[in-house]
C-alpha cells in the first residue's frame, strides 16, 4: 500500500484554521467578557458623567477648580460633535472626549495577545504546527478572529452609548451630521481595527507564550497610532474615510502578516 | 522508502550544539525506540522532525519528501514533551479542535474512535485541567492518533501511565504499524517497556547517534551471562574472579559471569574448590543493561 500525501490549497488550509479559531472564540470567556465590557462601559460612563455634570473638583495643593462636564448628546460617546469648539474650555474637563469608543482599539490588544499566547502557553501550537508546514493561514486566521472581536466591541460600544444616552435622556439631535455620517464613522472605525489587530498579532506572535510582553508591547505600539484614530474616523465621516481606513487596514494586515509569518518561520514554535 | 531519513542533522542554541551531525533511518512500519540520556538531544531532534524548531544544518526527509513539505506534514501526528491542550476546555472540545485543525470529515466519529483506543471515552466531558497526569498523557496520544497519521512522533508518551495504560499503549502501537505503512518514532526512558514493542533502536549521546540497530540485532549483540548463588558468596566471587574476566554482583545478589562458558563448567569449577552452588541460571542482558554498558563505554 502506498502512502499518499495530498497538498491542500491555501483556502482549504485557511478554512480549517478558521474553524479552529472560531470554535475557540465561541468557547472563550475572555471574548464574551470583552464584548460585555464594550456594551457596559459606555452605559456606566454616560450615567456616571451625567450625574457628575457641573460638579467641581478642587486641587488640594493649588486650590484650582475644575468643572466636570457631562455629555450633552448621545453621540458624544462615539466622538466629539463638530460644533467648532475643538477643546474643552480652560478649567473644565470633558471626560467623554478622552474616554470614548476609541478605547476599544486598545482593549482589543488584550484579547489578541491572550488569544495568541494561549496557543503557545497551552502547547496547542505544537499540534497546529506539526501538521502545518505553512504558517500564512495561522496569521490570517488570528487576524480575522481579532478583527471580529474588535469589530464586535466597536458595534456594542456604539449600542451601549446609545442605550446610555437614552437612559439619561440625552439629546439625539445630530445637528449638522446625518445618519450616514454616523454609519460611515462606525464603518471606518471597524476597518481601522484591522490596522491595530494586525500590529497586535505580529507582536503577539513574536512574544509567543510571554503574554505580559505582548500586552505591554501592543499597548505601547498601539498608543503610537491611537492619537490618529479621532482624526481618521471623525463623527462626520464619509465614504472616503471608510475607503481610506479599509485600504490602510488591508495594507497593514498584509505587511504585518508577512512579517509575522517570517517570525514564525525563523523562530522556535515551542 | 524510509519513513524518516535524517542526514547530518545539527541544531545550535547560541554557542551550545544540541544536535551535531545526527544520522537516523526509520524504516516504514517500524516502531523506532529513540533512547538517550536527559539533554542528549532526543526532544530537539523530534521537534525538528515535526518542524517546530528550525534546523541549523543537515536534512530531514519524511517518506522521501523534505520535512517542510505540507503534504507529508499533514500526515504527521505528534506528542512532544506534554499534550498540547487548552486547560479550560473539556477533553472532547480539545479533541474536536484538533479534528478541525486536521479537516477530518467525520470528526465526531473519529474522536470517539481514538478516545476508545486509549480508553478515555468515559472522560470526554472532563475539563482537561482536571484530568490526572496519566489521563492527560492518554489524551495527548489520542490527539496524535487523530486522522490516522502515517508517522507518529512521540516524546516520552509512557510518562505517567499506569501498568494498564502502558499495556494499552503497547497494543495501540503494535496495531498502528501492523499494515507496514505507518511508523512510530518513540522516545522513552522506560527501556523495559520500550523493548516490548520496538522493532528498531537508535541511541543518541551528546547530540550524536552512537548506535542504530534492529531488535534482532540488539538481541544478537546482547551477551548471555550465568547468574548464580552459592553458600559462600564471597569465596565464590574470589574464585570466579581468578578464572573469568568479568564477574559482577547484580542488584538481586546473584553473581554474574559474563564470559563465554557453560553453567556446568562454572558449577564444576566451584565444587572442585569447595563451594556449593545453590541456584544457577543463564540469561541475556536486556536493553536497559545494553544501554547502560554502552553509556559506560563498554558493550
Amino acid at each position: 500500500m502506498e502512502n499518499r500525501f495530498p497538498k491542500y490549497s491555501f483556502a482549504k488550509r485557511l478554512h480549517s484554521m478558521l474553524k479552529v479559531d472560531f470554535r475557540r472564540l465561541g468557547k472563550s470567556r475572555l471574548f464574551y467578557s470583552l464584548l460585555a465590557c464594550a456594551l457596559l462601559i459606555p452605559i456606566v460612563m454616560t450615567v456616571m458623567l451625567t450625574m457628575m455634570d457641573g460638579s467641581v473638583s478642587v486641587d488640594p495643593q493649588t486650590g484650582a477648580e475644575t468643572v466636570i462636564h457631562g455629555p450633552e448628546s448621545i453621540w458624544q460617546s462615539i466622538g466629539t460633535l463638530p460644533s467648532g469648539e475643538t477643546a474643552a474650555p480652560m478649567g473644565s474637563m470633558d471626560v467623554m472626549a478622552m474616554c470614548n469608543i476609541n478605547m476599544m482599539f486598545m482593549l482589543v490588544a488584550v484579547f489578541v495577545c491572550l488569544f495568541v499566547s494561549d496557543d503557545f502557553r497551552s502547547g496547542y501550537a505544537k499540534n497546529l504546527f506539526t501538521v502545518r508546514a505553512k504558517k500564512g493561514e495561522y496569521i490570517v486566521s488570528k487576524t480575522l478572529a481579532g478583527f471580529v472581536c474588535g469589530g464586535g466591541m466597536l458595534i456594542l460600544y456604539f449600542v451601549g452609548g446609545v442605550l446610555g444616552g437614552l437612559i439619561c435622556g440625552l439629546s439625539a439631535d445630530l445637528g449638522v451630521l446625518t445618519v450616514g455620517n454616523l454609519v460611515m464613522c462606525i464603518c471606518a472605525k471597524v476597518c481601522l481595527m484591522l490596522v491595530f489587530v494586525s500590529i497586535f498579532v505580529l507582536i503577539s506572535v513574536a512574544a509567543k507564550q510571554k503574554a505580559w510582553a505582548s500586552i505591554c508591547g501592543s499597548l505601547g505600539g498601539g498608543m503610537l497610532l491611537f492619537m490618529t484614530v479621532p482624526m481618521i474616523t471623525p463623527l462626520n465621516s464619509t465614504i472616503l474615510h471608510v475607503l481610506l481606513c479599509l485600504a490602510g487596514g488591508v495594507l497593514f494586515a498584509v505587511g504585518m502578516g508577512v512579517a509575522a509569518k517570517t517570525v514564525l518561520k525563523k523562530t522556535s514554535l515551542v | 522508502m524510509n519513513a524518516i531519513e535524517i542526514k547530518n542533522l545539527s541544531k545550535n542554541f547560541g554557542p551550545k550544539q544540541a544536535v551535531c551531525g545526527l544520522d537516523m533511518t526509520v524504516p516504514m512500519g517500524a516502531i523506532y525506540g529513540f533512547i538517550g540520556e536527559n539533554g542528549s538531544g532526543k526532544s530537539t531532534t523530534q521537534k525538528m522532525i515535526c518542524g517546530l524548531i528550525p534546523i541549523s544544518g543537515g536534512s530531514v526527509r519524511l517518506y522521501g519528501k523534505d520535512h517542510t513539505d505540507e503534504g507529508v506534514r499533514a500526515r504527521v501526528g505528534g506528542l512532544i514533551e506534554a499534550p498540547g491542550c487548552f486547560p479550560g476546555l473539556t477533553v472532547w472540545d480539545n479533541m474536536m479542535l484538533q479534528a478541525a485543525n486536521l479537516s477530518i470529515p467525520n470528526a465526531e466519529e473519529e474522536v470517539i474512535k481514538v478516545l476508545k483506543m486509549v480508553r478515555m471515552e468515559g472522560a470526554a466531558g472532563n475539563k482537561f485541567k482536571n484530568c490526572s497526569l496519566g489521563m492527560k498523557q492518554r489524551v495527548g496520544i489520542a490527539m496524535a492518533l487523530l486522522g490516522e497519521p502515517s508517522l507518529l512522533v512521540l516524546d516520552e508518551p509512557l510518562n505517567g501511565l499506569d501498568a494498564d495504560g502502558m499495556r494499552i499503549m503497547r497494543e495501540v502501537f503494535t496495531d498502528i504499524v501492523k499494515d507496514g505503512t505507518r511508523s512510530i518514532l518513540v522516545s522513552s526512558h522506560l527501556l523495559g517497556e520500550l523493548q516490548k514493542v520496538a522493532t528498531h533502536y537508535g541511541i543518541i549521546r551528546h547530540g550524536k547517534m552512537i548506535a542504530q540497530m534492529t531488535a534482532q540485532e540488539l538481541d544478537a549483540s546482547c551477551r548471555t551471562y550465568i547468574a548464580l548463588k552459592a553458600e559462600e558468596m564471597k569465596k565464590a566471587k574470589n574464585l570466579l574472579g581468578c578464572s573469568y574476566s568479568r564477574v559482577e554482583t547484580d542488584e538481586a545478589g546473584f553473581l554474574r559471569v559474563y564470559d563465554q562458558t557453560t553453567a556446568e563448567a562454572v558449577v564444576t569449577y566451584l565444587y572442585e574448590n569447595g563451594v556449593i552452588v545453590t541456584e544457577i541460571m543463564t540469561d541475556k542482558i536486556g536493553l536497559e543493561e545494553y544501554y547502560t554498558d554502552l553509556m559506560k563505554g563498554g558493550k
